[in-house]
């Protein structure tokens, strides 16, 4: 069973000449999609999907944290106000990822975050301002 | 016995038109989506001493006041004058619906009558002597699908569209809207009632920019064409159906709720509401022409646009709406239940809608070229 999982990593400025990431990735066989990357004065930002066994998933989180990067799992990258949502389906055609699903019988729309791969297009593609950035 | 628009396809497929009129009386129509030419007409009441406001902002948006000393118009596209394009007119009316303190300022060069030169305070639903929307366009009869051939994504008041002809957008309830299901205005027309955002309004007027040259299919326009001027209370809405909307990097704009019950008069009436989605047509346009005149792409059916992908140039092109069908949907059952329980009555149109007119373009011309 492989397992697919979100994670930031924040990187302290001493640490983003090494290439921790792709030690984890070579060591416990994983998969490595970068949805974000980002260097600033305050050290790195990393948004990553790690694919592969959950037990290799777990000990390669270890091995980050050991290694002293900041790892934080992820369900969300954004997130839709329901209050606000008014069911239109302009973030439909926008997303890349087809992480919103309008639902032909209801005629409502379905954010489904597992999908989602942080891209941010959705932000300021929205009418009624419904989708929030929760993280970055 | 009362059915929505959507409802009624069906009944009229299965016991065709003839037994269908016999058993319909009414049918309810529905629409939520992005209506720019909307604005709320407040009055304020008098300060004392009182002040003739020459300028006035709510909320930090300029409201138009070029009217008698406390009423202003406050328009739904109108943003702050700091040049923050996400709040303006559109969320001051949300404000206010939802019961909400908002700023008032005001300006005056003082009169004899009206000293008093600078105000600030808070208004709110409660304060307001009237409030009511009256939106000089509403309820497009059918509209055009916006797409984008060039290299670079555009904002526009049709949404965000994505390069290359990356998705396409329209905005119609298609099948269940209001114009599309009473394609002549037989039943529609000055002084009929109708669901306005949550509260009972009234057709007050042609819309602006209202024609009926549009071409025709399946005998419903294939273009713009007739559009309803609105007016209602604004204390009786709910912002379920009223809602601010942002269009990043063009402007705001106002979802508006709009339903109309449409009497069956004969079988001719029964066959115009039981148009469905395949049977209506919009022309996909290219955005990216800077032009008034762009060239449609093609035509395309509500069916296929609400299919989630139309064709273009032999490549699949994703759709969204801008017009919520869910919304739509809602408004029709609710018409439906308030005309079934007799809270909402019909009403004959005081005055028909206009059955020739034409739609003007803007040319620049000296005094003596123009008409």
């Amino acid at each position: 069973m492989m397992a697919k999982r979100k994670y930031l990593l924040g990187f302290s400025p001493t640490r983003v000449r090494e290439p921790i990431t792709y030690r984890m990735v070579k060591e416990f066989d994983l998969m490595l999609n970068i949805l974000r990357a980002e260097v600033s004065e305050r050290g790195g930002r990393l948004l990553i999907e790690i694919e592969g066994k959950p037990s290799k998933i777990t000990s390669g989180v270890k091995y980050l944290k050991e290694k002293g990067v900041d790892v934080k799992e992820l369900n969300e990258y954004v997130s839709k106000d329901e209050e606000r949502c008014t069911h239109c389906g302009m973030c439909v055609s926008i997303c890349p990822a087809d992480a919103f699903e309008l639902d032909r019988k209801t005629y409502k729309v379905h954010f489904k975050s597992d999908k989602c791969i942080a891209c941010g297009l959705c932000l300021d593609a929205c009418p009624p301002d419904a989708m929030k950035l929760r993280i970055w | 016995m009362v059915m929505t628009a959507e409802e009624i396809i069906d009944v009229v497929r299965r016991k065709g038109v003839e037994k269908a009129t016999r058993e319909v009386d009414v049918v309810t129509t529905g629409t939520f989506g992005a209506m720019c030419s909307s604005g709320a007409f407040l009055n304020f009441g008098h300060s004392e001493p009182p002040i003739k406001m020459q300028k006035v902002w709510l909320n930090d948006v300029p409201a138009y006041t070029g009217l008698a000393a406390v009423d202003a118009y406050i328009g739904a596209t109108e943003i702050r004058e700091n040049g923050d394009m996400d709040y303006g007119g559109a969320n001051v009316i949300e404000e206010l619906i939802a019961g909400n303190p908002v700023h008032l300022k005001a300006t005056a060069y003082g009169t004899d009558c009206y000293p008093r030169r600078k105000i600030e305070t808070y208004v709110s639903l409660k304060t307001l002597n009237q409030a009511y929307l009256y939106n000089p366009r509403n309820a497009y009869q059918n509209y055009a699908v916006a797409t984008n051939s060039s290299d670079m994504t555009l904002f526009t008041y049709m949404g965000k569209l994505l390069p290359n002809h990356g998705n396409a957008t329209f905005c119609s309830a298609g099948q269940l809207s209001p114009l599309l299901n009473d394609p002549q205005c037989r039943t529609i027309g000055i002084g009929t009632r109708i669901f306005l955002g949550g509260a009972v309004g009234y057709v007050a007027w042609e819309g602006t920019q209202f024609s009926t040259k549009a071409p025709t299919k399946n005998g419903v326009p294939t273009r713009g064409s007739r559009t309803l001027a609105v007016i209602g209370d604004l204390r009786e809405m709910s912002t379920d159906y009223v809602r601010a909307l942002d269009f990043r990097r063009y402007g705001m704009s106002l979802a508006v709720g709009i339903g109309i019950p449409i009497p069956i008069l004969d079988e001719q009436m029964m066959k115009c509401v039981s148009i469905s989605d395949k049977d209506i047509f919009a022309p996909v346009l290219d955005y990216s022409v800077q032009s008034r005149s762009r060239k449609p792409l093609k035509e395309v059916s509500y069916a296929e646009l609400k299919s989630g992908s139309i064709e273009l140039f032999g490549k699949k092109v994703k759709t969204s709406s801008l017009s919520s069908y869910y919304k739509a949907r809602q408004i029709a059952e609710k018409l439906k239940q308030s005309v079934q329980k007799g809270d909402f009555l019909l009403t004959e149109p005081i005055k028909r809608l206009p059955e020739d007119r034409t739609f003007n373009p803007l040319e620049i011309v000296s005094k003596e070229e123009v008409k």
